[in-house]
């Protein structure tokens, strides 16, 4: 909406008795308006008039006022709209707000019945585009946090870790083994500072958006097997067994390789974690209508059931953690923004005890899902 | 004997350039520093070096960026090889757009993450150092 407009109107009717009285009524209340006598020339003008709210007839010959509805909330869904319906047609007026219109006006109605709804559906078109710009600067805002951030953190212990490594080197021969030891906790801790910081700031930041654009055809096998050789070191010093087991054919699926290799390393990294030592972990993935299924099954400690709703969450720490594992409480969390933007699916069964089972399901686009013939 | 390599280091945090310094020049390097891209570009006018150690992110956004351009310019500065040591490793390809930045320059130039390990950082000069000396003897 313009400054100096008060809004753009656009009034779809076949009786010209409504047109006309609808431009008598609101010509002098400062709108641009703009009229149609049915439902195809009024989306015609819609697309060149960009109007912020369209009041239309439900009843025209040709295209009826619900696919205008459609037409037009499919092209800009933050377009207001009005129907008008005659008293007989209430149930129809409740069907057209089923479908996402603003308000119905039924007819016969008077010059303040329309001013006001209109009043209405236009502060209404303002409030939705104003929470779109503020949606959209916290976005903004949010990734721009990710580098920020980034620089006021990472950048004073990353000159203290820098200096200790040459500390460390200056002073080799003149250190006694504990006095070594010590600059090598130090840098452990700074070490897991900065990575602690890395991961925040990847939950927070991961632009989704920014993914999607680099998708392309990912073979799930492949991910598995890169996911495993990740986590491998932290299983042997564990003394835990990965096994896996691919399903054929497994189709590609769309997506960006490294995220859904991090995400899988967040997965199997956890249950590591939450396994005891010499446990098993089974990794699975199956092609299973439309979707590749892949399953990470641990036989470790479980997660409390009250807990199961929560684990998805940020910052959350399971209460059955062993107390000697730490975490972000965000890897879950991670996991599931990097599935969801591909517009996956993650869930969780698990018992105390006996151990858990996460389960991502990416849909195979169309083209993959038949193998090719031979 | 051997000449000593000329290095240039540029980066704005004072304490973490004394921390790269302080290996390098226990490993027998002239080590030089410039505090911000200014300073950067007039000590590489005035004197022949062998080796930039750059930061990307100084003074009021990645300025680092703009001397590695700068110097790409020029046929001179062009010669010298760049080790870009930055602590914005992933960040790099959101702030200047999809294309991630380094194989701009990254044929004979590396980039390590802040901090850097003294074995790391040593055997990338020295490796840098290497390939410097065989594009001049090839000019």
């Amino acid at each position: 909406m313009t400054a100096e407009k008060r809004g753009r109107i656009l009034i779809i009717d076949d009786e010209d008795v409504v047109l006309d009285s609808c431009q008598a009524v609101l010509g002098d209340g400062g709108y641009e308006l703009a009229t149609a006598r049915d439902g195809t020339a009024g989306l015609e003008l819609a697309r060149q008039f960009g109007p912020d709210l369209i009041l239309v007839d439900l009843k025209m010959p040709g295209i009826s006022g619900f696919e205008v509805l459609d037409a037009i909330h499919a092209g800009d869904p933050t377009i207001v709209a009005i129907v008008i319906t005659g008293y007989s047609t209430v149930s129809s007026a409740v069907e057209a707000m089923q479908k996402g219109a603003f308000d119905f006006l039924p007819k016969p109605f008077t010059p303040d019945e329309l001013r006001l709804i209109v009043a209405r559906g236009l502060e209404r078109r303002r409030l939705v585009l104003e929470a779109i710009a503020l949606r959209r600067e916290r976005e903004m805002l949010r990734e721009n946090f990710a580098a920020i951030v980034s620089h006021e953190l990472k950048s004073p212990l990353g000159a203290v870790q820098q200096n200790l490594y040459g500390l460390a080197a200056e002073l080799a021969d003149r250190l006694s083994e504990e006095q070594r030891n010590r600059f090598e906790r130090l840098k452990t801790r700074i070490d897991d500072l900065l990575k602690l910081i890395q991961t925040w700031l990847r939950a927070v930041s991961v632009p989704v958006a920014k993914i999607r654009e680099s998708f392309a055809p990912v073979a799930p096998g492949e991910v598995v097997a890169r996911a495993i050789e990740t986590v491998q070191p932290q299983a042997v010093r564990k003394d835990i067994t990965i096994g896996s087991s691919l399903g054929e054919p497994l189709p590609p699926v769309r997506g960006d390789a490294g995220s859904l290799t991090e995400a899988l390393v967040n997965l199997i990294g956890n249950a590591v974690k939450y396994t005891r030592a010499g446990g098993r972990i089974a990794v699975e993935a199956r092609a299973e209508g439309g979707e590749v299924r892949i399953a990470v099954a641990d036989n470790g400690v479980g997660i409390a059931p009250e807990d199961l709703p929560h684990v998805f969450g940020d910052f959350f720490r399971g209460r059955t953690a062993p107390a000697a594992e730490t975490g972000s409480g965000l890897g879950l969390a991670l996991t599931r923004r990097i599935v969801e933007a591909h517009e996956g699916t993650i869930s969780v069964e698990s018992e105390v005890g006996k151990g858990t089972t996460f389960t991502i399901r990416l849909p195979v686009p169309v083209e993959a899902q038949e193998p090719l013939p031979r | 004997m051997k000449e000593r390599k000329q290095l240039l280091m540029i980066d704005d945090d004072p304490d973490f350039v004394e921390g790269i310094k302080s290996i390098l020049t226990a490993a027998k390097y002239d080590v030089d520093v410039a505090y911000n891209p200014k300073d950067g570009l007039a000590a590489l006018a005035k004197k022949r070096y062998d080796l930039l150690l750059l930061d990307i992110m100084m003074g009021r956004g990645a300025e680092g960026v703009m001397i590695a351009r700068k110097m790409g310019r020029d046929p001179k500065l062009r010669e010298i090889p760049v080790l870009i040591i930055t602590g914005i490793r992933e960040q790099i390809a959101f702030l200047f757009g999809s294309k991630t930045l380094h194989p701009h320059f990254v044929e004979t130039d590396e980039m390590l993450e802040k901090p850097v390990e003294p074995k790391l950082l040593l055997e990338r000069v020295e490796r840098l150092l290497k390939a410097g000396e065989k594009g001049s003897r090839s000019q």
